[in-house]
């Protein structure tokens, strides 16, 4: 029998060999995944196009850093989840277990299955503007970049996404991670790069090279100067970088949870012997990945404010925003930097290497609302079909079916109703729903699993003698409560709309009524559901 | 016929008192426990004068009452680890000493799973409530005679079992692990084994297979992707198949009505092989919860007329 023994001076606890004594995974591996997933190329920049113009008065720059410091509060709350609870079922898990098996399966369904059905076509709009708009464009076909951002171009990139999306779920994460990990590297070289074209380069080289290949590419002259312009004809003043009035810099935080809420987004622990060390492992991972996205936000910022002048950076997401931009495309600012070596070969490559944070982080789209399904199909709340994976080629067929086909039907409504393209923060509202109820959850952990939270090491992580995880607990319900406040009270988030309510409340209510038709069929069936999560005394 | 079957406790107390009180909780006519009883972690308490001193989830506690060692031994147990208590010389020694460990360790297994048989006793209204014991792979060969001693406990491994006009028969070893594990055999040897215990069966029809290594590929035995150093890749995003071939192929050639498996504690789930029903309750021990699988079997149509995975 091989021991192991831990502890400083004798050992604190002897291990005997047996099956499933795994070491911790690598900080550097979940660092990844989280910056990955609080995407600051594709959704951080996607989003700074509409959240600037939304809220003029309001510092881009302030609001990033302040959102940052509150989702490390969901990071330390998360983190005491999972090293109490470490599930690979997340959300789901946690409030079944927690709260009730009704709540969990609602606002898991709602938060990690139905709502990717509205994500698919917004990873589509940005990869059509992001990808395929840029790449054209250079390659001098402007008509064609043009094409991407017509209805029908958005809903042919949507069904390639959502294709894409599929197929990997399809053959599984263990080539895809590999790809993942490959795209995270090329996408910071990429950057590296495009920091170097910005701080080597004037602001006057800039406005040159913009006029010049506005003018080569879409035969628009003098694009500097008619972008500002275009900006301060929408009625449009660009606030200045720096640290400005606070109230309107608050009320870009719920917009900012666009990009900066999914550090634990692919956050799970495996390993059955949990220590005082799995905290802080797990912690590291989440909130270097957090802080790795800020600070990448905040260089781009500088060296935005440096080259392209912060005026313009704003102006050209103000005009586009208003419809005014004068360039037949999205104002994606790293094609723009590229734009500063006058090679078109550069230019593509400096597009492709940047579309790796696309590729690095598609794969995912899909991944969770597996988990919920198969999940949801042994618990028989789904029927056992759903959970069917074909014996040849290993396919997941019916989850797929599942997944795939509301997201295409999704997906031509947001291509071809502009209007409902504009409820892009209801993607981020469901699943704030979400992470509230587990927060909740965290909350009220030591009095519901009184035994369970003892012997975590969660509870032994405390500052003044106060343990932090629940603190933390209920400092994210505070940012999520406002967060939702916000997005329900103020119209310029474009939630708080009939059409939008009513789209997210038919969420909720399909939940719910799949929760109780199965409830129904099963009990006629003779199986009881309510004894699935019904703990069985121990005296 | 409704029977619970739960596996994989790994030493919770816990999880064994759940396990006992399954049967009246969800009113079956038998409880199965698939494997691996045993507990991975052994908790060293010193005593020292007038107090105790142990280590709990990396915080170093002093246990000055009778009680709060008490208290503390509850805690060690229902997350399936051995209290041990010594003092401070025994501990140094027990660190040094080639195998000494290994031999506290038997001795600390061995003394509770005869504790536990004990509370079974009532539990199981003396033998009334059938009741099958396994090992798994973790498991010590010296739990074997343990659990075959006991009055009202039935040892499954290698024998067939009328369990209410069905025919049940069990085996406990795996294929090989990265850990070199107890009852480990290269998929040639297990598929011996297995035909072996299949031979018994007089009606595939009625047929309960209780094979602690899920089939390969059945989506039963996902578990993480491990480096050479034993740490999970990819952040533990990479799952792949570890089960057995030999289980799997046991499965396609005699379509049993039920198989039952453990092993792979995070994948739980249910699979359809041809006609049989495969199923792996997974198992959270650790958390003090008892996973496992309630089954209405159909002694007229010998078959498995419904299925609930439950969280205990």
């Amino acid at each position: 029998m091989a021991t192991e023994a831990l502890g400083d001076e004798r050992p604190a606890l002897f291990l005997r060999k047996a099956t499933g004594l795994v070491r911790g995974w690598s900080v550097r591996d979940s660092m990844i995944y989280a910056v990955l997933s609080t995407n600051f190329v594709t959704l951080a920049l996607f989003e700074f196009t509409f959240a600037g113009p939304a809220f003029p008065q309001g510092q881009l720059l302030t609001s990033v850093v302040i959102s940052a410091i509150l989702v490390s509060f969901l990071v330390v709350a998360y983190t005491g989840l999972i090293v109490t609870i470490p599930r690979a079922g997340g959300d789901y898990v946690w409030q079944t277990r927690i709260l009730s098996s009704g709540i969990g399966f609602v606002f898991a369904v709602t938060g990690w299955w139905f709502i990717l059905w509205l994500w698919a076509p917004i990873y589509g709009n940005i990869l059509a503007v992001q990808f395929f708009e840029p790449l054209w464009a250079t390659l001098g076909s402007p008509s064609g970049a043009a094409w991407f951002g017509t209805n029908n171009g958005i809903f042919v990139v949507t069904l390639i996404t959502i294709a894409l999306a599929g197929v990997l779920v399809s053959i599984g994460m263990a080539g895809y991670a590999r790809i993942q990990k490959w795209a995270f590297y090329g996408g910071l070289i990429g950057f590296l790069v495009i920091v170097g074209l910005l701080l080597f380069n004037s602001h006057a080289d800039f406005i040159a090279a913009f006029n010049q290949e506005a003018s080569n590419l879409f035969g628009v002259n003098h694009a500097y100067a008619a972008t500002n312009a275009a900006a301060v004809k929408a009625g449009f003043h660009a606030p200045s970088l720096g640290f400005g009035p606070l109230g309107p810099t608050l009320l870009l935080v719920p917009a900012m949870m666009f990009f900066i809420l999914w550090p634990n987004w692919g956050a799970s622990l495996y390993g059955e012997i949990r220590g005082a060390s799995d905290f802080k492992r797990v912690f590291r991972g989440m909130f270097f990945g957090l802080w790795i996205t800020t600070a990448l936000v905040v260089i781009f910022f500088l060296l935005m404010a440096k080259t392209f002048g912060w005026g313009f950076y704003q102006n050209a997401n103000a005009a586009y925003f208003n419809g005014t931009f004068p360039l037949p495309v999205w104002p994606y600012p790293f094609m723009f930097a590229g734009w500063l070596v006058h090679n078109t070969a550069f230019q593509v490559i400096l597009i492709l290497v940047m579309s790796l944070w696309f590729f690095g982080w598609v794969g995912t789209l899909f991944l969770s609302s597996t988990r919920v399904i198969f999940a949801a199909a042994f618990d028989r709340v789904l029927p056992d079909r759903a959970a069917e994976v074909s014996e040849k080629r290993k396919v997941p067929f019916y989850s797929l079916i599942l997944m795939l086909l509301p997201a295409v039907g999704l997906g031509a409504i947001y291509a071809y109703w502009t209007t409902f393209r504009q409820y892009t923060l209801d993607a981020t509202l469901v699943i704030a729903v979400t992470y509230l109820f587990t927060s909740i959850a965290v909350v009220v952990l030591p009095w519901v699993k009184r035994d369970l939270w003892r012997a975590s090491p969660a509870s032994k992580v405390k500052l003044l003698g106060v343990p932090i995880v629940p603190v933390s607990g209920v400092i994210s319900i505070g940012l999520l409560v406002f967060c939702l406040v916000e997005w329900l009270s103020n119209d310029n988030y474009f939630v708080n709309n009939t059409s939008s309510l009513i789209y997210m409340g038919a969420m909720y209510a399909l939940a719910i009524v799949i929760y109780l038709i199965a409830r129904v069929v099963r009990r006629r069936q003779g199986i009881d559901l309510s004894l699935i999560n019904k703990e069985i005394p121990v005296e | 016929m409704r029977v619970f079957f739960a596996t994989d406790i790994h030493g919770s107390e816990v999880c064994w008192r759940k396990f006992l009180n399954a049967a009246s909780f969800y009113k079956a006519d038998a409880v199965i426990l698939g494997g691996d009883v045993t507990g991975k972690v052994m908790v060293p308490i010193t005593e020292h004068n007038g107090y105790w001193q142990v280590v709990l989830a990396g915080e170093t506690v002093r246990l000055d009452t009778r009680e709060e060692l008490a208290d503390a031994e509850r805690q060690i147990r229902n997350r399936g680890s051995y209290p041990a208590v010594m003092s401070p010389d025994e501990l140094t020694e027990l660190s040094k000493e080639e195998g000494a460990v290994d031999r506290r360790f038997s001795v600390e297994m061995i003394a509770s799973l005869d504790r536990w048989l004990d509370m079974a006793d009532g539990k199981l209204k003396g033998g009334e409530i059938p009741c099958l014991l396994n090992g798994g792979n973790d498991d010590i060969w010296e739990i074997d005679d343990v659990i075959d001693a006991s009055p009202c406990v039935t040892f499954g491994e290698g024998r067939l079992i009328d369990l209410g006009g069905f025919h049940l028969v069990s085996m406990g070893w795996t294929n090989p692990t990265p850990w070199d594990t107890f009852r480990e055999a290269p998929e040639e040897e297990l598929a011996a084994k297995i035909e072996a215990v299949a031979n018994l069966v007089p009606d595939m029809g009625r047929a309960i297979f209780n094979f602690h290594a899920p089939p390969y590929g059945s989506g039963l035995d996902e578990a993480p992707a491990l480096d050479a150093n034993l740490r999970p890749t990819h952040g533990g995003a990479v799952m792949k198949p570890v089960g057995s071939t030999a289980v799997r192929d046991a499965i396609v050639r005699h379509q049993p009505m039920l198989s039952v498996h453990g092993h792979i504690h995070e994948s739980r789930g249910i699979k359809k092989m041809g006609r049989t029903l495969a199923l792996n309750p997974g198992s959270v021990y650790g958390d003090g919860v008892l996973q496992g699988a309630l089954l209405e079997l159909d002694p007229k149509k010998g078959k498995v007329s419904k299925y609930l995975l439950v969280n205990g």
